[in-house]
């Protein structure tokens, strides 16, 4: 009975062309859009467009804006005073704006980055962008303003100054402070994304699926339904094992997607991946049957469940990496199945693991999705039809 | 040699089921046996298809008791299988072909893999649907589709079958495949629980006609003898004026009929209703009163009903 309600399901969904671009394209989409967003801050490749007037048009002035032009991708304009700068800048046709005013070497502050209130972000980017060209590119310049500090104090004689400015010290010394990356390769956020994506996805589609339910109660299937012999458990079984099949195969594509074009290690961890899969989609399925049989019509189920995984998804982690949140609210998330998921995907992923909290995260996925099995059992069991 | 006593398939004892404080179905008694057309009429509401609901186990009861084959459908697995159901709505996978949802339907009642595909074809070849067995229920009209709704219920073969308005908007063509299935069925010694609204369907089908109102069994007995003892020589009368009129208040009344439509409508059971209408026409006439229509009927069944109920004066 339960093989007869999969077909039916199966099926259903092969079908109907429309829900199969929903269930399979839709995912791996919005995955592509949040992983561009975000692992672009990971990456440190924050794509802004700046504005720049130099008023000074010295050689040092060229040499910082060229290579400012190579770390902005091209996205640096160049405008004729400060008036059409901030002009650019008020319009949105610049994220943040670059004045280079006088001698780049002698003057204590010779540029001003002009900055939106409403794109602080855009501004320290660009104020970082500046500081890092002219200390990468432009090592001599720098040099020569620390000689010009100096040589009012030390009263450096001309032949010191020369010496000094011509040194080789400080174009081939290594920076003061260096970063080292202490964890694995891969990008963390797109794997973050992969899973939170996926999980939020399996919640709407297992939804959908689940409706069938009310849709069932509307047409009056359910009573012929409830003639069948084996009563409403292998009914709803067959569903749980059918939603739980369609969301692994969601999860499968959507993290191929990832794995194609991120790199993201799927095929040398698939069977903690697998497992993990499994788990998310069984909870989604519980939680999304139990919802389906608790709601007498789809005009309830519909907005119910967009609320409750809404929150879900918010609060779990799936719209705002987690670490931005406040620590209640990081607190709040381990109550969701979407922050297991994504912790678990994340060690089993990233960190190469199955650890303790993968096996923590997969108890809590599976209880989930036997207190939803359960709930709806009791809801359809106890429904008058 | 003594006539071999028919057996039971349903009954329902003292069956009562409240929602809040309405009766649904209040404390009924009925009985149909293997090869009869039971009829189930009464007004929107008056509680059809909670008593369908109750005789297939599909309702728990607040009082009395059901019994399909002597065992209670709600928790016997193995009667449910002897029970066909074809509610009023198309209950069927829209998705799924005609054969496909047929095979489902088999197979949830326990009808085996190998039995399944005879099982398909009969139930077709019976409803007349074979020629569209691999076409997509959405992609059908809805007399195909009603017509695999019936197929549906009867695959498995029942023993006991439900019929929720079976006719309900159906073609002439239709009516007369679910005619000849009915008699298929009654020969098969399937016993039919039909609920109708249809007068044609009941009197030709039906061999015992229960009138439900307020959740009570207010009247049962044959069609033909509930007809007459509610009718007799009587036949209904109808009179549509082309507005309201008092000067024809009185001319109407005093044959017995009831105003509706603020007026411009009158109606009611008479004899001679032929004669009646000739001498209302004259007599309208004489007043001035302009005629619209004036039909006489033969009592349906929301006559019957309401003689049964009380509302139209026997």
């Amino acid at each position: 009975m339960i093989l007869v309600m999969l077909r039916v399901m199966a099926l259903s969904l092969w079908r109907d062309r429309a829900g199969l671009v929903l269930v399979f394209v839709l995912p791996p989409l919005v995955f592509i859009v949040f992983a561009s967003v975000f692992s672009a801050g990971a990456t440190g490749r924050l794509d802004i467009r700046a504005g720049v007037v130099d008023l000074t048009d010295s050689a040092d002035s060229r040499r910082l804006l060229y290579s400012l032009q190579q770390r902005l991708s091209g996205r640096l304009t160049r405008l004729p005073d400060i008036a059409a700068l901030e002009d650019a800048i008020a319009s949105g046709r610049a994220d943040a704006g670059l004045v280079l005013r006088d001698d780049l070497a002698a003057t204590p502050t010779p540029a001003t980055v002009l900055i939106h209130p409403g794109r602080r972000a855009a501004g320290e980017v660009l104020t970082a962008q500046v500081n890092v060209a002219a200390g990468q590119d432009l090592p001599d310049l720098m040099l020569r303003r620390e000689v010009a500090v100096l040589d009012p104090i030390l009263a450096l004689t001309p032949e010191q100054v020369r010496r000094a400015t011509k040194s080789p010290f400080g174009l081939d010394s290594p920076p003061p402070f260096a970063a080292q990356r202490i964890l694995p390769g891969g990008d963390p956020l797109v794997i973050y994304y992969a899973g939170a994506v996926s999980i939020l996805f399996l919640m709407f589609t297992a939804m959908q699926g689940a409706m069938s339910l009310i849709d069932e109660r509307r047409a009056g299937l359910r009573l012929r339904l409830g003639l069948s012999t084996g009563g409403v458990a292998p009914l709803l079984g067959g569903r749980m094992l059918w939603l739980t099949a369609l969301g692994v195969i969601q999860a499968l594509v959507l993290f191929q997607v990832a794995a194609v074009i991120y790199g993201v290690p799927v095929l040398t961890n698939l069977p903690a991946w697998s497992a993990t899969a499994v788990c998310a989609a069984a909870a989604s399925a519980g939680i999304a049957l139990a919802l389906a049989a608790a709601c007498n019509t789809r005009e309830q189920a519909q907005p119910v469940s967009t609320f409750v995984f809404l929150i879900l998804a918010a609060i779990g982690g799936s719209m705002a990496p987690r670490f931005l949140m406040p620590e209640a609210l990081q607190t709040l998330g381990w109550f969701t199945p979407h922050t297991w998921v994504i912790e678990a995907y994340q060690t089993v992923l990233w960190r190469g693991l199955v650890n303790a909290t993968v096996l923590e995260a997969w108890t809590v996925l599976a209880s989930f999705a036997g207190a939803g099995f359960l709930a709806a059992l009791w809801f359809e069991g106890r429904r008058r039809l | 040699m003594a006539a071999e006593q028919a057996e039971v398939v349903l009954r329902l004892a003292k069956a009562a089921r409240r929602y809040g404080n309405k009766a649904a179905l209040d404390r009924v008694d009925l009985e149909l046996t293997e090869g009869a057309v039971y009829a189930l009429i009464g007004r929107n509401g008056a509680g059809k298809s909670t008593l369908a609901k109750a005789a297939i186990g599909a309702l728990a009861l607040d009082e009395g008791s059901v019994r399909v084959l002597g065992a209670d459908p709600s928790r016997d697995r193995n009667v449910r299988r002897e029970i066909g159901i074809a509610p009023q709505e198309i209950a069927l996978y829209p998705h799924l072909t005609v054969s496909e949802n047929l095979d489902v339907f088999a197979a949830l009642a326990g009808v085996s893999r190998a039995e399944r595909p005879s099982a398909v074809a009969r139930a077709m070849d019976a409803t007349v649907c074979a020629e569209r067995a691999g076409e997509r229920l959405d992609h059908l009209s809805s007399g195909w589709r009603r017509r695999a709704n019936l197929a549906a219920a009867i695959v498995h073969r029942p023993r006991l079958l439900v019929l929720d308005e079976p006719t309900e908007g159906l073609d002439a063509e239709t009516r007369l495949v679910l005619r000849s299935l009915i008699d298929g069925l009654r020969r098969d010694r399937t016993a039919v629980l039909l609920i109708s609204h249809n007068a044609e369907d009941v009197a030709i089908l039906a061999d015992r006609l229960g009138i439900l109102e307020a959740g009570r069994l207010v009247v049962e007995g044959r069609p033909g003898e509930l007809m007459a003892q509610a009718f007799g020589d009587r036949t209904e009368l109808v009179v549509r004026l082309s507005a309201a009129s008092p000067s024809a208040d009185p001319i109407l009344a005093a044959r017995g009929l009831t105003p509706s439509d603020r007026g411009s409508c009158w109606s009611g059971m008479v004899v001679d209703a032929v004669a009646q209408a000739h001498e209302i026409e004259v007599a309208l006439r004489r007043v001035d009163v302009e005629l619209r229509e004036l039909t006489v009927h033969t009592p349906g069944l929301d006559a019957l009903i309401g003689w049964a109920t009380g509302s139209v004066e026997a």
